[in-house]
């Protein structure tokens, strides 16, 4: 059974058609890519399926479960979280905080709890800060625990939104951009991080500009290109799909063989 | 070691200032601990829906005053005992904020402020023109509160019942929850895709400021002896505008040491009548270019300098 499941999603602003028709299915334990030129409704449909816009027509579903038109925080508890392409972050708060807040919502301690500070809350918490401790290291910012999240670098910000997203243990994590603007050192970093973070058991939905890093990442790809799917398979396919390569370069198969 | 110190800290200074009676008699002073304490618990108010949830609002005023106006009309209309009209009032109170906060609060924070603006002077406009309920500009007179007609026992009171709102507010705003409020002020999508609730979070602020401004709401008609339309006045909404910048929006300590300041400035500026209003002036421009992020600001800035150097 597959992991997400989107069928049908629409989504126009003024007439303009963003999304069309839009339907895949990404399996359990992958990393799936999702590219097209500028324009071509990515962020429009990792948006409307993580809750931030709301599609004119469409159903979408994670491990069986019907998520359609729940509003964000409802579907980060659903087990899908993302990341943006901006960089976010609380700023004034250190980088523990940063990420023991993405934890907070899912372990199960409820409000009065908390208040009183009630050993299961102590607990919860305890396990929040070694599980941040613990993914700091593996992003290699662990020397910065208790610096606040303001004073990182652009990649580092890049890195801590994504070691966030991990926080709450998600079945599927979508990540807008998480690359764009990065220096290629970096680069590569963030990749063996998610394939570390893959191999422990979170599925990726990956939106990029760059195609290399999702080639090399990414087992199937999804191309979108005028808001509707061109192309969906293996990486190798999608290389030399002739759908693909107009989209991209704009020439057409006929003309580029002329 | 902060979480431990500042509990015993807290105690220590409520017991100090029960004492203060003792050594002095002098009413005026007694007042002024009075407005210490009921201003204490208002800018604070505001600290968790401005400065913590980054709420805009105004109607501080208005929790304050339907407080004030609940229970002087339960007790001198219906025969309430004061005691259950001062919750009756925080309940009101209560009900009356996240009303406006969930008919606004699903369209925008600006349209919270712009409601939370409008009712506060709409319960003004009720309390002078709904004669037949409130007395109009002529106020309800006569409030007493049996056992508490000394001003030291009304200053004792008042004390207390602010070091309890006050414990209160800082164990929501040092647990978990309040880390919750802060997170949506600084970056409310981020906090929504990390399974947050934005609109259960916001009323939760704004209830409980609300129940805290209406208790002491009550508490103070009741030691003024009379409520009338000034309480909805637009001096208690800048005074505690100016407590919560000031100190530091965010800063629980910050914003709580402004109170002390703010409430005795005015006091003290009164040697000249003439002039008193513009030195006023003077001293809060005075504070907002040395301060710009309020006191509680500057340890904010120290800290980031710290890390900036470092890197």
């Amino acid at each position: 059974m597959s992991l997400l499941t989107v069928t049908g999603l629409h989504k126009s602003y003024a007439g303009v058609q963003a999304v069309r028709d839009l339907s895949y299915e990404i399996s359990h334990g992958s990393i799936t890519g999702l590219i097209g030129p500028n324009g071509s409704g990515k962020s429009t449909s990792i948006d409307c399926i993580s809750g931030f816009q709301r599609p004119d027509e469409g159903r979408w579903s994670l491990a069986g479960r019907d998520l359609t038109g729940l509003p964000s925080h409802a579907l980060a508890l659903a087990g899908l979280t993302r990341t943006f392409q901006t960089v976010r972050a609380y700023g004034e708060l250190s980088l523990v905080e940063n990420l023991c807040l993405a934890a907070q919502e899912h372990d199960g301690v409820a409000w009065w709890q908390a208040l009183r500070r009630t050993a299961a809350c102590r607990k919860a918490d305890a396990a929040a800060r070694a599980r941040a401790l613990d993914l700091l290291e593996q992003i290699g910012l662990g020397s910065y625990r208790d610096a606040p999240a303001q004073v990182l670098s652009y990649g580092q910000s890049k890195l801590l939104a994504i070691a966030a997203a991990m926080m709450a243990r998600p079945l599927l994590a979508v990540l807008d951009e998480p690359v764009a603007g990065v220096n290629p050192t970096m680069i590569r970093r963030i990749e063996a991080i998610i394939r570390t973070l893959n191999q422990q058991g979170v599925s990726f939905l990956i939106v990029e500009h760059n195609v290399d890093f999702i080639m090399s990442l990414c087992r199937q790809v999804i191309v979108l290109d005028a808001g509707q799917k061109i192309a969906d398979g293996p990486a190798a396919a999608i290389r030399g799909d002739p759908r693909v390569l107009e989209a991209y370069l704009g020439v057409t198969p006929a003309e580029g063989s002329a | 070691m902060t979480a431990f110190r500042a509990p015993a800290l807290g105690i220590l200074a409520w017991l100090a200032l029960l004492g203060v009676p003792l050594l002095t008699g002098s009413e005026y002073l007694l007042d002024t601990g009075i407005a210490i304490a009921t201003f204490a618990v208002l800018s604070t108010g505001l600290n968790l829906i401005y400065g913590y949830t980054g709420l805009l609002s105004f109607a501080q005023v208005a929790f304050f005053g339907l407080g004030g106006y609940c229970a002087a009309l339960l007790v001198t209309r219906l025969d309430f005992s004061f005691w259950l009209a001062l919750p009756a009032g925080a309940v009101v109170a209560t009900l009356a904020g996240l009303l406006i906060g969930y008919s606004s609060l699903r369209l925008s924070r600006h349209a919270f402020a712009i409601v939370s603006l409008s009712f506060a002077l709409l319960c003004g406009i009720v309390s002078r023109d709904w004669v037949s309920l409130t007395r109009g500009s002529m106020g309800i007179p006569g409030l007493s509160l049996p056992g508490f007609d000394d001003p030291a026992q009304m200053y004792r009171l008042m004390v207390t019942a602010a070091a309890i709102l006050l414990a209160a507010f800082y164990v929501l705003l040092s647990s978990r929850l309040g880390r919750a409020l802060r997170a949506i002020k600084l970056n409310e999508p981020l906090a929504q895709s990390q399974g947050i609730d934005p609109l259960r979070y916001k009323l939760l602020a704004i209830g409980v400021s609300a129940a805290a401004s209406g208790v002491m709401g009550a508490l103070f008609v009741f030691h003024l002896s009379i409520v009338d339309p000034s309480v909805f006045d637009f001096y208690y909404t800048e005074t505690m505008l100016i407590m919560v910048i000031l100190g530091g929006a965010g800063s629980f300590w910050g914003v709580i040491g402004a109170s002390v300041v703010f409430s005795i400035v005015p006091d003290l500026l009164r040697f000249s009548s003439d002039l008193r209003l513009m030195l006023y002036g003077v001293v809060l421009v005075a504070a907002m270019l040395l301060f710009p992020a309020g006191f509680g600001g500057l340890l904010q800035q120290r800290r980031l300098a710290r890390w900036s150097t470092q890197r």
